[in-house]
């Protein structure tokens, strides 16, 4: 997944976030990287507990103290992480865009749609009051806002799930950006109206040639947006890859283990191949995976230390002991 | 309170890093003045009324830390002697308001309708008016005394309780637990007393604390005033109307009563303030 | 009793919201804005059965489950509970129905009193129905978390102390506490992670065929429904608009809605991949239902008459019913 950083768009290295105090550190992020190509739709999948989203909200520094974020981010050369605020504020919502999972707390309620979409025109276009007008009609219409013009003086409290989500992302778009922050976007929404949120996502990606981080917990979302997948567990990665690899051979025994407990057709009231337990609380992560304790494939080198990050296939990642058993399986 | 709420104060009192200092020093006060009222003759070192012409008005010494009256008695025992008082005052102007408050609250809270109608014009009414003015004005109708001053306080005070207590049950009521109840078959009185009460009355325990350190300062300014408490019973407020024709030449007998009733007050203070930020913390 | 009677016995069950006027509709003279939350919904469920019922925000669904178990009256229509009519049940009476049919919901952190155990909350519904008395009771609770595989002591513990998974197993606990017939899962495992959504599914499977529970089981994520449930009812705007089997209902769909949500929920497949939004159209508000079929300002096929007339539930094989003027075999 990390080829050479040169190529990548964003460049994720080893990122820590890190809670609590300095001598019992909660490392809600534990030494996490990634890239994200040009044009690239990346998902990032994990259950409550995993840091997918403190990773996301980490890229733009939206993390506050107490937590403390360590590591790089490579954006077009320049790392995120030690920018100075003023070129930061020129990233945030300008080169990179960012979309969060309830619009109703994300947008500001007190003031309109149009407004908003006009102070981001206005903080990284050049556009006069005319053009940012024009341009907010133009965006409005263009994520599928219908009567674009009368609805620009409208709060978001007047607007749907749906329509607000497409507000959201008509904000985030205003400035052109080459990448799109989704923080479970799509979660908070009923299902019809989560596909066409979706698909809207992925057709602007190919018309700006955008590309998208997608956190989520839905592996169905992934399988139907996402080129690229990461699985999270417990603050780390635990296996990353294309999407059909993935889904198709998991190679680390959560990704099974997830995969398995979504039910599939055909397998009417049958138990599901759950995964037993549950997450670890991170102040009392295992010594070794943090899987280990629930895993089914689990060998004693397992529990010793947190097994690495190794290719197991081009372009396909797991730090799982037994990627080879589950290869055969 | 919650089990949350009960280990949080447990650990406020230990020696970890969940220590909540103001609620430690405001139990310590507060103990204090409880022991100071159940138990005076242990910490007072005169009879409060024992006259000693021998040294009459005199300043603060050794001898008498807080110094003496115009009759000799020593205001330290005064003002520890008083402490009964004063406590007293500070549990029986609130212990009827939160009952009585507390269960008018929860079933307005749980039944609105014509009842929460009622209530709400009644509290209108109430607090339109300064609640000292209202103390005062049913005093003079009474006459004058503690008994009469805490009807005058409860007949008032009942309703911020009511207050809280309505808001309190109406979030509660919203819950799951609470729908759970009623699809148990669980009867009404039951699902009020048991379950949405004990879930709401957290806030009502901090008020109360800091209730009793106004009930406190009401109290002794209504003795000062000659309505609550009257001579020669020993109140803070009393002693301090004593000592108001003395300010110039014996002001130890005014000051030292007073400072007895900030500490108080402060202590219950700090007690309602530590639960609240515990409570807060715990949320 | 008839065997082949259906347990329980839903008829054109109506319930609406009345939302208070404010200040500004008295002033205009504007009637106030209601809810209709379930426009005539009619259905039976056998003994023994798992009915699935899927639908969208604003569907009623959740208002369904609620007049079942009583926390609504319904402003028309008849529940008949295994030939009782439920809806007149008071006192004692009603009391034993609250043991038949059971509820459990969809909050994992605010459907547990939080401030008594797990043993309190237990003993109290046991007691209360007088099921035990005495040592009984203990040895009951014990049982009981032995049934959803909570260890014994979790029974002096309260509800923060423990996981949301475990949460919903405490509510199942609670539920079976009484001994019902009936349970009623209201989005039972939305807001668990998927890995713990399976053990309780799984946990709810093994209950059903141990007690041979009827349950209803209310949710919006159709892959579960289809794994669970026997028959499956789609409802939208306050009424269900097709009732069928449930490899029926999914591989066969006979209402336009219904095809739309299976081709809205995600797949699996990664290689299967659409470009074409399943349904156009927001959702409507149930402030603000549309004439005729509701469904109609989003439906693909719409004809004339779908704008006029509001189709009724009719067979369209046995055991397959929907609300759909477009003829039967009509591929969708």
């Amino acid at each position: 997944m990390s080829g050479d950083a040169g190529d990548a768009l964003l460049s994720v290295r080893n990122l820590r976030v890190a809670f609590g105090s300095p001598q019992h550190p909660l490392l809600a992020v534990d030494g996490v990287d990634f890239d994200v190509a040009p044009g690239e739709v990346l998902g990032i999948a994990g259950e409550s507990g995993s840091g997918k989203s403190v990773t996301l909200r980490s890229i733009l520094r939206l993390i506050h103290p107490p937590g403390r974020v360590s590591g790089r981010v490579l954006w077009r050369g320049r790392d995120l992480l030690t920018l100075p605020e003023e070129e930061l504020r020129r990233v945030r919502g300008g080169e990179i865009g960012v979309i969060f999972q309830e619009p109703m707390t994300a947008l500001n309620p007190v003031l309109t749609v149009g407004l908003q979409i006009r102070e981001n025109l206005k903080e990284h276009t050049g556009l006069d009051a005319a053009g940012r007008r024009k341009r907010a009609i133009e965006l409005m219409d263009h994520v599928g806002i219908p009567a674009a013009q009368s609805r620009l003086e409208d709060y978001p409290h007047q607007f749907s799930g749906g329509m607000r989500q497409r507000a959201m992302i008509a904000i985030a778009l205003a400035s052109n950006p080459q990448l799109l922050l989704a923080d479970e976007p799509t979660t908070a929404l009923d299902v019809t109206i989560q596909d066409q949120i979706l698909k809207l996502i992925l057709r602007l990606r190919s018309e700006m040639n955008m590309s998208v981080i997608l956190v989520t917990h839905d592996l169905g979302v992934i399988a139907q947006t996402c080129d690229r997948l990461a699985v999270m567990y417990a603050g780390r990665l635990a296996e990353t890859g294309p999407v059909a690899a993935l889904f198709r051979q998991p190679r680390h025994a959560y990704t099974l283990g997830l995969l398995n407990s979504v039910p599939r057709a055909g397998q009417i009231r049958q138990p599901l191949a759950s995964i037993p337990g549950q997450p670890p609380l991170l102040s009392k992560l295992p010594e070794g995976c943090a899987f280990a304790p629930r895993c089914p494939f689990v060998l004693s080198a397992c529990r010793e230390a947190p097994p690495p990050l190794v290719e197991v296939a081009p372009d396909h990642r797991s730090a799982c002991l037994a990627h080879q058993a589950l290869a055969k399986a | 309170m919650s089990l949350t709420l009960t280990s949080g104060i447990a650990a406020a009192f230990g020696n970890g890093r969940r220590r909540h200092m103001p609620l430690l020093v405001g139990s310590a006060i507060m103990a204090l003045f409880l022991l100071f009222s159940l138990i005076p003759g242990i910490f007072a070192p005169y009879d409060p009324l024992a006259f000693d012409y021998m040294h009459l008005s005199e300043a603060p010494t050794l001898a008498h830390p807080f110094g003496t009256d115009n009759f000799g008695r020593d205001m330290l025992s005064r003002v520890i002697w008083a402490s009964r008082v004063d406590i007293q005052i500070a549990i029986f102007c609130t212990i009827f308001p939160l009952a009585f408050g507390t269960i008018v609250g929860a079933l307005t809270g749980f039944y609105g309708g014509w009842l929460d109608a009622v209530f709400g014009r009644l509290v209108d009414l109430v607090v339109t008016f300064p609640f000292l003015v209202i103390v005062i004005a049913i005093v003079a109708v009474l006459g004058p005394g503690l008994f009469n001053m805490y009807i005058a306080v409860s007949s008032v005070g009942w309703v911020f309780y009511a207050q809280l207590m309505r808001a309190g049950v109406q979030v509660q009521k919203q819950s799951d637990y609470a729908a759970a109840a009623r699809v148990l078959g669980y009867g009404e009185a039951r699902i009020i007393f048991r379950h949405l009460l004990p879930n709401a009355i957290t806030p009502i325990i901090v008020y109360w604390m800091t209730d009793m350190a106004l009930a406190i300062l009401l109290g002794s300014s209504l003795g000062y005033l000659g309505l609550g408490a009257q001579p020669p019973t020993a109140e803070w407020g009393v002693i301090i109307a004593d000592g108001k024709n003395f300010m110039s030449t014996a002001w130890w007998i005014s000051v030292f009563p007073g400072i007895a009733i900030i500490f108080a007050g402060v202590g219950f203070s700090l007690v309602g303030d530590g639960i609240a930020d515990i409570f807060r913390r715990r949320n | 009793m008839d065997a082949a009677a259906p347990l329980i016995d839903v008829t054109d069950l109506a319930m609406s919201f009345h939302r208070p006027r404010s200040v500004l509709d008295r002033l205009t003279g504007r009637p106030g804005r209601i809810v209709h939350a379930l426009n005539g919904v009619s259905f039976t469920v056998m003994r023994g059965e798992t009915l699935g019922v899927v639908g969208e925000s604003g569907c009623g669904k959740s208002t369904l489950a609620r007049c079942l178990v009583r926390l609504h009256q319904p402003e028309a229509g008849h529940i008949a509970y295994g030939g009782i009519d439920v809806l007149r049940l008071t006192g004692a009476e009603r009391r034993a129905y609250h043991r038949r049919v059971q509820m459990v919901f969809q909050d994992p952190y605010s459907s547990l009193n939080p401030r008594m155990t797990v043993r309190q909350t237990l003993a109290e519904a046991i007691a209360f129905h007088d099921l035990r008395a005495g040592a009984e009771i203990g040895r009951r609770v014990e049982e009981l978390l032995d049934l959803v595989r909570l260890p014994s002591d979790a029974a002096g513990r309260y509800p923060h102390e423990f996981s949301g998974g475990q949460r919903q197993r405490i509510g199942i606990a609670r539920a079976l506490a009484v001994e019902p017939e009936c349970l009623i899962a209201d989005e039972l495992v939305s807001a668990l992670d998927v890995s713990v959504q399976a053990q309780i599914v799984n946990l709810l499977l093994e209950l059903q065929g141990r007690l041979g529970l009827t349950i209803l089981f209310i949710a919006h994520d159709l892959r579960l429904v289809r794994h669970i449930s026997h028959r499956v009812a789609v409802m939208y705007l306050g009424a269900i608009v097709e009732l069928a089997e449930t490899e029926t209902l999914f591989t066969r769909p006979a209402h336009p809605y219904t095809a739309a949500l299976l081709k809205a929920a995600p797949e699996m497949d990664p290689g299967r991949r659409s470009v074409i939004d399943a349904v156009r159209g927001e959702l409507p508000s149930p402030l603000a239902i549309p004439a005729g079929c509701p469904f109609h300002p989003r439906c693909p096929y719409v004809m004339a008459r779908c704008r006029a007339e509001r189709p009724v539930l009719a067979d369209r094989e046995p055991g397959h019913i929907a609300a759909c003027h477009l003829e039967p075999g009509h591929k969708l």
